[in-house]
């Protein structure tokens, strides 16, 4: 039979991914029938989630430079320039990924190795893992999937706390929600936060250093298995059923907690002793895609060992153990010379072996200046592949078709604030996360300054004895993705943003996951294209740290085939993290009333643009069609006023507009207030506009004295006065008034009993 | 050579709040070090004048929370140290160590009296991150190397624990009086045994356990982090809530010290700023 067919045939019964015009392309490489190593090291590399090759072409819309940029989106994770103490630069690393189908398929698991993965990418740039968030998308948990999207629910929030706390990682928020889109596939996005000296960036691939001196690849932690073989071509592939668990991988955050502090000690002696390393973490397609991109990327070539690594199942054939995705494991690559001296530092200092049967730091191959990736196992060649290809991706040009949703307004529009102000505070996004949170530890390593729900972002200070503080935030709203996937990727930046810029940040860069369907639908690929668009005009106009910049987009992630066979495709998801830098920590702004007598300031007008609102799908059960505008100069004027505000300490409290409008953000910001002090907002109208009401056009509400009012010169055009503070648990205007003591519990207690208790909606 | 109190700070593999804890120790006044699992000859010859087993999951809670820890070779120098009467604090996973390793409460000698239970009360199970208020009892006050500076008012602190239930024999239950430590309340000092005044289920509303002689006391609540007033969440209500609004319009939110510094004060005061003999 034919080679065509031949190849035909092993994609077939190894189920790989790869399109028989890619087999041939490998076939031609190697200049043979590529033997099973290199069918799956390939098929990992090419896979949609290691190569971009749909995305790629239009990933270049974003900007992604910038003078705060160190380093941008290409190696594990990115980096910028954050703040400087005693002399040093210290530099924020970030990192953004999905874990999508693993967390359908395997909850408590798949989310675990999400935060797992993540964090790994931020140490092996040098850095300390100051933080993570996690940016969940559940489906109705009161629909025809309920039962299965509440136990996904459960899953997902065990596999973060049990990783995430045992590592020692506080949990910096992100956001939850709940759309029918999601009941076949969720979302679990995770980004993790590090910092790291500007003189100890580390490198993913061996140096310069290695064409002159021999360099070996040292493979150190968790004693390979079988697990995660194939995970990213899974990752790749439309979520046929569920019988794809062998693809997920299993996590271990006690040996990565030990790891961790051995890698510290390895990197402190390298740099110390004054060498040249490169270091990287194994994930997709594990051993094979760390020592062939280490090589590749630093121009060399590699002679891996297969018989030398050491494995916890025997007999495994040499494809498994070069592609499977086993949790827990680095690759560095140093001089022959301080070889000794750093597998000590694992096997000795740290006891790694000790600790976990078969883990461990062990020599695996030997760099080379003959450009070929070679792989020897029981005495047999497994692959020789030039290095050239490795490093040579593949692209696509999608085709894309337009496929606007046609806006439907609703015809009538009560407006009865008491009953919709209820509808929404008990709807499930509307009602508190703190559930959620209570299971998530947010204070490890003691440098948190406001908890999830506290702020409108997060706020750490992660240097001991440096003012310079981080406020972080994580945003995306499927309900405008489905109604304008421009307007959503647009807003996912807004939203993001504006919690930061409300917690006192100066936006500095952010990074985004771009979660869709499958990119071979054309009309899947317009909605992509349209959300990167987005993304590209909101960060062209909100850079505000470097005057007339762009927000730089430093790291990020495309996540596509997110979709069931039965499913369809999950509503258009661009979700954004935006990174903030707060000059003076204790400046940072919560969002709860302070005192009575106050005023509340309405940053921003009011549109009638309530398409995907709260409002409309809680109280009109209707999700109408016309979502808010972007207007990025307004949004840039706006964001500026607030930090003037902030920073010259006008500024009580500060939450921003936006799911459930203005009425909403008042009884938030009354709900946060001090249980032996409580507050409340009398607003002074108009009290039946809906427009007014409920609108999530951007904007913020500032409390400030009435003194510091009155002492402001020039205020924007787009300031006004919305109302003021008063001490009774009450919001209220004209004819109304609502008391918010009744609906305390149920908002608070909404998602447990829902949830974990499996209580019902009513 | 420092002549400032040295606190050695254990860190077993798992543990995860080593660091800020030496650092808390650092800023109270005094030297706080840590010390890796198989550092045994450099804790001896450091011969430190007391003792922290910080938070975290040493050894994955194989077996149960502590267990293992509390058998390695590194516990027989706290051992000797606690017999000799200094200063030994665990939080959270290193009360769960204390608690495993028979030394809280420590009516007889090498018995494991106690055990940290599983969270589990009407209202809330598993693992929980929460702020709560706690007081300690008198007599502890007097005892405790660690609570001379706290009085008996309540002081906010988080938990962040899945397994920080106390609980104990039934026939030893009449006599924990004694040994109880830190008790949870509301922030006006009454100890209702109801969620979420008790987060637990705790018995006694408990928080923290000593030995006999006080010098040692396992404790579930974190407080390296309420060692700032910022620390705090700004809801706090009752004396802390109002120390964080007038630090804040006073300027001074920096440096301003939480509730849980008054643990570290407590200790530096009780060494008087210099070495043991």
């Amino acid at each position: 039979m034919d080679l065509r067919n031949e190849l035909l045939e092993v994609i077939r019964s190894r189920k790989l991914s790869m399109k028989p015009e890619e087999a041939e392309k490998l076939a031609g490489y190697v200049g043979r029938m590529p033997t099973p190593l290199e069918f799956h090291l390939f098929d990992t590399m090419w896979s949609e989630h290691c190569s971009y090759k749909s995305s790629r072409t239009f990933l270049k819309r974003l900007p992604v430079a910038g003078p705060l940029v160190v380093l941008g989106p290409g190696e594990d994770a990115g980096i910028v320039t954050f703040t400087e103490h005693r002399g040093q630069e210290w530099d924020l690393v970030v990192a953004h990924e999905s874990h999508n189908h693993p967390s359908q398929v395997l909850p408590v698991e798949g989310a675990a190795t999400g935060i797992g993965g993540i964090v790994r990418d931020v140490y092996c740039m040098g850095a300390q893992v100051i933080g993570s968030l996690d940016l969940l998308r559940f489906g109705n948990p009161s629909g025809p999937s309920g039962e299965r999207c509440r136990a996904i629910c459960r899953g997902v929030v065990e596999g973060i706390w049990k990783y995430g706390n045992a590592l020692g990682v506080p949990n910096l928020g992100g956001d939850t929600r709940f759309h029918p889109g999601y009941d076949d596939n969720c979302l679990v996005n995770v980004v993790a936060l590090g910092l790291v000296r500007r003189d100890r960036i580390v490198h993913s691939f061996a140096p310069r250093e290695a064409h002159e001196e021999q360099y070996v690849l040292i493979l150190a932690g968790k004693p390979t298995d079988d697990t995660g073989f194939g995970g990213a071509t899974f990752a790749s592939s439309d979520l046929e059923d569920e019988s794809e668990k062998g693809a997920v991988q299993v996590a271990d955050p006690f040996l990565k907690r030990v790891l961790s502090e051995a890698n510290a000690a390895v990197l402190k002696y390298l740099f110390e002793t004054g060498v040249s390393f490169g270091f990287k973490d194994l994930g997709a397609g594990g051993i094979a895609c760390v020592t062939s991109e280490m090589a590749a990327h630093g121009g060399l070539g590699i002679l891996v060992d297969l018989d030398s690594v050491p494995v916890s199942v025997d007999g495994l054939p040499s494809e498994v153990i070069a592609c499977a995705e086993t949790q827990e494991r680095y690759g560095l690559a140093v001089p022959l010379r301080v070889a000794e001296d750093v597998m000590d530092i694992y096997n000795e200092m740290y006891e790694l072996p000790r600790l976990f049967p078969g883990a461990g730091a062990t020599l695996i191959g030997n760099f080379s200046s003959d450009p070929s990736y070679r792989v020897m196992h029981r005495g047999e060649e497994v692959a020789n592949a030039p290095v050239a290809c490795i490093t040579e991706g593949i692209v696509y040009s999608r085709e894309s078709r337009p496929a606007p949703v046609i806006p439907v307004e609703p015809g009538r529009r009560p407006c009865d604030p008491p009953g919709d102000l209820l509808r929404m505070l008990h709807s499930l996004d509307g009602a508190s996360r703190s559930p959620i949170w209570s299971y998530y530890d947010s204070e490890v390593q003691g440098n948190t300054r406001f908890r999830p729900g506290e702020a409108d972002a997060c706020v750490t200070v992660p240097i001991p004895g440096c003012s310079t503080g981080l406020a972080v935030s994580g945003d995306g709203n499927p309900w405008y993705g489905e109604l304008d996937p421009f307007l959503a990727g647009a807003h996912a930046v807004g939203e993001a943003y504006r919690n930061v810029v409300a917690a006192g940040g100066v936006p500095i860069a952010i990074t985004d996951c771009l979660n869709y369907g499958n990119p071979e639908d054309p009309e899947v690929f317009w909605q992509f294209r349209q959300g990167v668009e987005g993304i590209a005009l909101a960060c062209g106009k909100l850079g505000i740290q470097v005057e007339g910049q762009p927000l730089p987009v430093v790291s990020g992630n495309v996540s596509f085939y997110n979709q069931s066979s039965s499913g369809g495709a999950i509503p258009p998801s661009p979700i954004v993290a935006v990174f903030g830098r707060v000059d003076d920590f204790t400046r940072a702004m919560d969002i709860s009333f302070k005192e009575p007598g106050n005023l509340v300031l309405l940053a921003g007008i009011r549109e009638d643009e309530l398409g995907g609102s709260l409002y409309y799908r809680q109280c009109l059960d209707h999700k109408g069609g016309r979502v808010p505008d972007f207007r990025g100069d307004l949004e840039r004027a706006m964001a500026k006023f607030v930090l003037t505000c902030t920073r010259s300490g006008i500024s009580r409290s500060v939450h921003d507009i936006s799911e459930g409008g203005l009425l909403m953000a008042a009884a938030e910001m009354s709900l946060a207030s001090r249980r032996d002090a409580r507050r409340g907002m009398v607003l002074y109208g108009p009290a039946d506009d809906p427009v007014y009401l409920y609108s999530e056009t951007p904007g913020y509400l500032l409390e400030v004295t009435p003194e510091d009012w009155e002492s402001m010169d020039q205020v924007p055009d787009f300031v006004s006065v919305a109302g003021r503070v008063t001490d009774e648990f009450a919001v209220s205007c004209g004819g109304w008034r609502i008391d918010l003591q009744p609906l305390v519990e149920r908002h608070t207690g909404l998602l447990d009993r829902l949830i974990w208790r499996e209580e019902g909606e009513e | 050579m420092s002549t400032l109190p040295l606190v050695a700070v254990i860190q077993f593999p798992g543990s995860n709040c080593e660091y800020e804890t030496a650092r808390v120790v650092r800023e109270a006044g005094m030297n706080g070090l840590v010390f890796r699992w198989n550092q045994l000859s450099e804790l001896r010859d450091a011969d430190p004048d007391a003792f922290v087993l910080p938070g975290g999951f040493s050894f994955q809670d194989r077996v149960r929370a502590g267990a293992v820890a509390a058998k390695e070779m590194m516990m027989d120098i706290v051992f000797s140290a606690a017999a000799g009467k200094r200063p030994v604090l665990g939080i959270c996973n290193g009360a769960q160590v204390l608690v495993e390793s028979g030394l809280v409460p420590g009516w007889e000698a090498g018995r494991v009296e106690a055990a940290l239970a599983a969270n589990h009360i009407a209202g809330r199970s598993g693992y929980l991150s929460r702020w709560v208020f706690l007081h300690a009892r008198e007599t502890a006050v007097l005892k405790s190397p660690w609570l001379g500076k706290l009085g008996t008012s309540p002081i906010p602190v988080p938990i962040a624990h899945a397994e920080g239930r106390f609980v104990f024999w039934e026939e030893d239950l009449s006599r924990t009086l004694p040994v109880e430590a830190l008790v949870y309340c509301d922030e006006n000092g009454v100890e209702r045994p109801e969620y979420p005044t008790n987060p637990n289920g705790s018995v006694h509303n408990l928080a923290a356990v000593m030995n006999t002689d006080g010098n040692v006391m396992a404790m579930m609540p974190h407080p390296e982090r309420a060692f700032r007033l910022w620390q705090l969440p700004p809801w706090i209500p009752g004396e802390w809530g109002d120390r964080i609004r007038m630090s804040i319009s006073a300027g001074t939110l920096a440096d301003a010290p939480g509730p849980g510094a008054l643990f570290f004060q407590g200790l530096a005061d009780h060494f008087g700023g210099g070495r043991h003999e």
